[in-house]
């Protein structure tokens, strides 16, 4: 592992003061989702108060308006959030490993196998990211319909997987482009077959692509609302929509319950994030490898 | 017609529960029917979905759920519009704004409805019941005034009935009882403009705009000064009203102005031989629409972005930052609503201050609120339970039950109840308000005629141009487009 | 999966077993069709979810259809092109959109390479903290939207209050066109350069320590072992951050549309914005399609030329 350690190190390891700066810096940059956390353990009062209030008696209320809402007769029902949330997880997470998946082994072969116009190709996987959502959503909705994927899992699992294809693809391809071929013709010479070149070479040196190829693609599906607003039925819809519907209506916006749902929202991605933040951070492990 | 598994009834399955008996007994022979309804996710349809699991029963014996896809409210306009154009045909029924008739219309997606209401006395009595400036704006098209509406009745000759109100809106004033019943600022108001403030609502009814200016100057406060009986602890402000470029919300408050000061809109109602040349930009206009301009130096600094919405002064409203709003009667019960509101116990509401001409003041207002409509794709027997649906809702008993739970009633027999007043603090000004409604366009090309006028509308509240520029602006982009519409001929 | 190659004539001979059973399989594998079996799937995917929804727009744009209306489309040719391209609106609304993408994105690569560095050493509480740096991208532009107009509110924001303690004036952003436009930028810039930082960061985290230490023997400036070390290696990740970061802000619609809602009058509306006014709210689809068309045309010239740029240094290189 020492190699590792040597990587690390490169500009070099720095102390607590350096760790100080460096925080007082994160903190002033997170500092409005910062707010909005904080917004979620207000009172709607202490949310819009001038001068802000830094320090608050708080309440769970807004999160406890998260899961029930009182009827009319004054039940307090489910409002459909954890379907809402598990939709969220399942949708994205199929969908941010399919194209992992695809987006990887595309990625491959554009960089070991070119196809005749291989650079054309490549760019007409980067057109599809350049419209704007909104003027193509008219065919893909008649689509659905005609296809019979509105509403369902399959379809919107899909479509996001298209999303993430052209970026995963992009990433992974310069990840493999920047490998030193070297090391995979001597594996060849030494008996391995391609798959694995691929699997046992290749791969291990693009873990921190994957990382953050993953962690772009999570984060992209995870907050889209356009297509999940349309293209979900009531039992498909995902959590951005719900978060929508803290807009509007009889008040503004609910600044505490906007807030609640975007800090349980939080909670996955930063999760996920965290876990593979040591991919994201160790670069290409074999540091010397590199061309 | 689908028949999935209803999902909704899981989120309001205690409800839904109730009805499981009549399931049981009724299903050897009754059908199985779902009017799906497409709504904004609010109190007022939330409302009818709970109340319907609670108390719905089709008279036909059918096994007849309502199932209303609650979208947010933002979005609503645009999961809608992407519905209807890519034939999706998932709703029965569908909460519509007053403005998109004409485009849904036209592009054959609402059911006309008058032979099926000739057919059917229950709703010919509830055509007769409904506030007429409730079916002009919300039923008729091509449009037929309020006025017209009134002097005929059920049927009018003319006209082609499409919906029905959901929940009909006004706007109404809101005010600060502690501050407009404060002797120390009676004393001090009454010294420098020389007449009361109002303190109840009944006080209101002879406001004007030029007292509503009087507000203004009066309660506008810098922090620390003293304010009612206590010190202001920030910079607080006399009056509001929504001047914001998103939607709607500068036109609602602008068309009232045109209309009170004597000018007006262009009139679809005698198309194509209304102009918009000389109408939009008539003196009137100009002259309105400058008093609208002028009232915002009052108003708290957010008037100055174009970005003063109707929910941000609510916001301020309730954050105590204002001593009175115009806003919509929809809008008024997180207002008292100790939950949300810091003034929720020194609120009250009153008729919005109107102009006066010629020795009456006028309060010409936009009519706010949402039909419902049925749509063109349902087999006969759909189309007989879903109005079964619509008298179930336009029924007094449902009505009345809906007004209770906060909302609001097209029906003369409700507002005209002995307790209708006594059910929400703003249902007396609200029912004042519905004699003064008139409605904004419902031609398919509305959407692209409030774009532009909002747009020339936010150049000159944010001081861009003048009120005569923004008007002209306006005229001559209403003429061309109409005229290419050929909704204008000479 | 590692035994199915074969050893068909002109394969890596391996050491696996060969698969004789199966034909098709084998056939599939064969190495000559190694390139497009890989890259079938996404090809695939990315057809039928998004060629073929654009396709569908793009004979649309040869039509006058307006989906509020019940009369059978004609064809029109190149009618609404011309249209478009003769709209004075279209080329305000593509202005509006190159001053916010320039700016955002200048500022995302700026912020988004010193970031970068500040966390390529090791320190201390450097996971936790890079956290709360990443944060921004994964909110909603929802939220982000909704939050920052309320920061930017002159009575209830937090921004105007601050600036307020010390000009005693409420402090209104969004009244100019060049505050609204900032006020955009602001939010769109804070929230995406974590996705640069990632990018340069994972650069600079491999670019391998030998070489620093050769050239620290060698007493190369800091700006020179920049240029030459550092550079290369978190060259092309930066381009890709770049080129990716371009197209999304490109498409920019929620942030202007929830913050300033296009105002004050239009100083705000992107192209992405006046597409959805055409096609949603104004009802002229097939107008819409063609000025879809004329957006995909302008992003693809505009990342034509980075990429021509890129590869001309690289052959000098």
């Amino acid at each position: 592992m020492a190699y590792r350690k040597a990587a690390f190190r490169k500009p070099g390891q720095a102390g607590w003061l350096y760790s100080l700066v460096t925080g007082v810096i994160a903190l002033i940059y997170f500092f409005p989702v910062l707010w909005m956390i904080l917004t979620a353990f207000k009172t709607r009062s202490d949310a819009l108060a001038i001068p802000p209030k830094l320090f608050f008696t708080p309440t769970l209320d807004n999160f406890k308006s998260v899961f029930f809402r009182d009827t009319q007769a004054g039940d307090a029902v489910a409002t459909g959030f954890v379907q809402y949330f598990v939709n969220s997880a399942f949708i994205g997470g199929s969908s941010v490993i399919l194209a992992l998946i695809i987006g990887t082994l595309a990625a491959y072969a554009f960089s070991r196998y070119p196809l005749k116009g291989n650079d054309t190709y490549m760019f007409i996987i980067l057109t599809t990211r350049m419209l704007p959502p909104i003027v193509v959503i008219i065919p893909i909705f008649l689509m659905f319909r005609v296809t019979g994927l509105s509403g369902s899992y399959i379809g919107i699992i899909l479509l996001y997987t298209a999303f993430n294809l052209p970026f995963s693809i992009w990433m992974m391809k310069s990840f493999f482009d920047d490998l030193n071929p070297e090391i995979e013709d001597s594996a060849r010479l030494d008996g391995s077959n391609d798959w694995k070149v691929f699997f046992r070479i290749c791969l291990p040196q693009v873990l921190a692509g994957l990382a953050a190829t993953a962690v772009f693609a999570l984060i992209l599906t995870w907050n889209e609302f356009l297509f999940a607003l349309l293209l979900t039925g009531s039992d498909t819809r995902t959590v951005p929509v719900a978060m929508a519907n803290t807009i509007g209506g009889e008040i503004g916006v609910d600044w505490g319950l906007l807030s609640a749902i975007v800090s349980l929202f939080l909670i996955p991605v930063f999760i996920v994030t965290f876990v593979l933040q040591k991919q994201l951070l160790r670069g290409v492990t074999f540091g010397t490898i590199r061309k | 017609m689908e028949h999935k598994p209803m999902t909704l009834k899981r989120t309001l399955s205690v409800l839904a529960l109730t009805a499981a008996p009549f399931l049981v007994a009724e299903s050897a022979w009754a059908k199985d029917i779902t009017i799906r309804m497409a709504a904004p996710d609010w109190g007022p349809t939330r409302f009818m979905q709970e109340h319907a699991n609670a108390t719905y029963k089709a008279p036909s014996g059918n096994n007849v759920q309502l199932e209303i896809d609650f979208i947010p409210w933002p979005n609503f306009f645009d999961r809608v519009n992407a519905s209807l154009n890519s034939g999706e045909q998932k709703y029965q029924m569908i909460v519509s704004d007053s403005q998109w008739l004409g485009t849904f219309i036209e592009s054959g997606h609402f059911l006309k409805l008058n032979d099926l209401i000739a057919a059917d006395a229950e709703l010919q009595a509830i055509m007769n019941n409904l506030h007429p400036a409730l079916v002009s704006g919300y039923s008729t098209y091509p449009n037929v005034s309020a006025a017209d509406i009134e002097k005929t009745g059920y049927p009018h000759p003319d006209a082609n009935y499409y919906g029905f109100p959901q929940f009909p809106d006004t706007y109404v004033t809101y005010y600060r009882t502690d501050l407009f019943c404060d002797e120390g600022e009676n004393a001090t108001f009454k010294a420098a403009y020389g007449s009361d403030l109002p303190c109840n609502p009944d006080d209101w009814e002879s406001i004007t705009w030029d007292d509503w200016e009087n507000f203004g100057k009066h309660f506008a406060r810098k922090s620390g000064e003293k304010l009612g009986s206590g010190t202001a602890d920030g910079d607080f402000y006399g009056i509001a009203y929504q001047a914001a470029k998103p939607l709607d919300f500068s036109t609602m408050q602008i068309n009232a102005f045109f209309w009170q000061f004597g000018g007006g809109i262009w009139d679809e109602t005698t198309q194509p031989n209304s102009p918009a040349l000389g109408v939009v930009n008539s003196a009137e206009n100009v002259e309105g629409f400058q008093r609208f301009l002028d009232l915002l130096e009052y108003a708290p600094p957010i008037a100055k972005t174009g970005q003063m919405g109707i929910f941000e002064i609510q916001d301020l409203f309730m954050q105590g930052k204002i001593a009175a709003i115009v806003d919509w009667v929809a809008l008024g019960a997180p207002v008292i609503d100790p939950a949300t509101s810091k003034v929720h116990d020194r609120a009250a509401f009153a008729v919005p201050p109107g102009n006066m001409r010629d020795g009456k003041i006028d309060r010409t207002g936009n009519l706010g609120g949402q039909p419902f409509v049925l749509t063109t794709w349902n087999d006969d027997e759909v189309i007989k339970e879903a109005l079964d649906v619509v008298k179930w809702w336009l029924s007094e008993e449902t009505q009345i039950a809906a007004v209770k739970a906060g909302g609001q009633s097209g029906l003369v027999s409700v507002l005209n109840n002995p307790d209708y007043e006594s059910w929400a603090p703003w249902n007396a000004q609200h029912k004042a308000m519905l004699e003064w409604q008139k409605d904004l366009w419902h031609v398919p090309e509305f959407f692209e005629l409030l774009t532009q006028q909002q747009e020339e509308f936010d150049k000159a509240i944010t001081g861009q141009i003048s009120a005569q520029e923004a008007l002209d602006n306006v005229a001559a982009f209403q003429d061309e487009l109409l005229r290419d519409a050929g909704r204008i001929e000479d | 999966m590692a035994d199915l190659n074969t050893s068909g004539a002109g394969a890596v001979s391996g050491a696996g077993s060969v698969a004789k059973s199966g034909g098709l399989l084998a056939w599939l594998n064969a190495p000559e069709r190694r390139g497009p079996l890989l890259v079938a799937p996404a090809l695939i995917t990315l057809f039928v979810m998004n060629i073929f929804p654009l396709l569908w727009s793009f004979g649309l744009s040869f039509f006058n259809y307006r989906a509020n209306r019940l009369t059978v489309p004609s064809f029109k040719g190149l009618d609404n092109y011309e249209k478009v391209l003769t709209d004075p609106v279209v080329w305000e609304r593509f202005q509006t959109t190159g001053i916010i993408v320039g700016a955002s994105v200048t500022l995302q690569l700026i912020f988004g390479f010193l970031l970068a560095l500040l966390f390529a050493k090791t320190f201390p509480l450097r996971r936790i903290l890079l956290m709360l740096v990443l944060a921004p991208m994964m909110l909603s532009f929802v939220s982000v939207a909704i939050f920052f107009k309320l920061f930017y509110d002159p009575t209830l924001g937090l921004l105007s209050w601050a600036i307020g303690l010390f000009t005693g004036e409420p402090f209104i952003l969004l009244a100019t066109p060049a505050g609204s436009i900032a006020a955009i930028v602001i939010a769109d810039a804070w929230m995406w350069s974590p996705f640069v930082m990632l990018l340069v960061l994972a650069g600079l985290v491999s670019v391998p320590t030998y070489l620093y230490e050769a050239a620290e023997i060698d007493r190369a400036s800091p700006w020179r072992r920049f240029r030459t070390i550092t550079f290369p290696y978190i060259k092309s990740l930066l381009l890709l951050a770049l080129l990716f970061r371009t197209i999304e802000t490109f498409k920019l619609f929620d942030l202007s549309f929830l913050i300033t809602g296009g105002g004050p009058g239009a100083s705000t509306e992107t192209v992405a914005i006046y597409a959805y006014r055409l096609g949603f709210q104004f009802f002229r689809t097939s107008q819409a399609s063609a000025l879809a068309y004329l957006i995909l045309f302008v992003v693809i010239v505009l990342t034509s030329i980075y990429l021509y740029i890129v590869n001309r240094r690289n052959e000098e290189g």
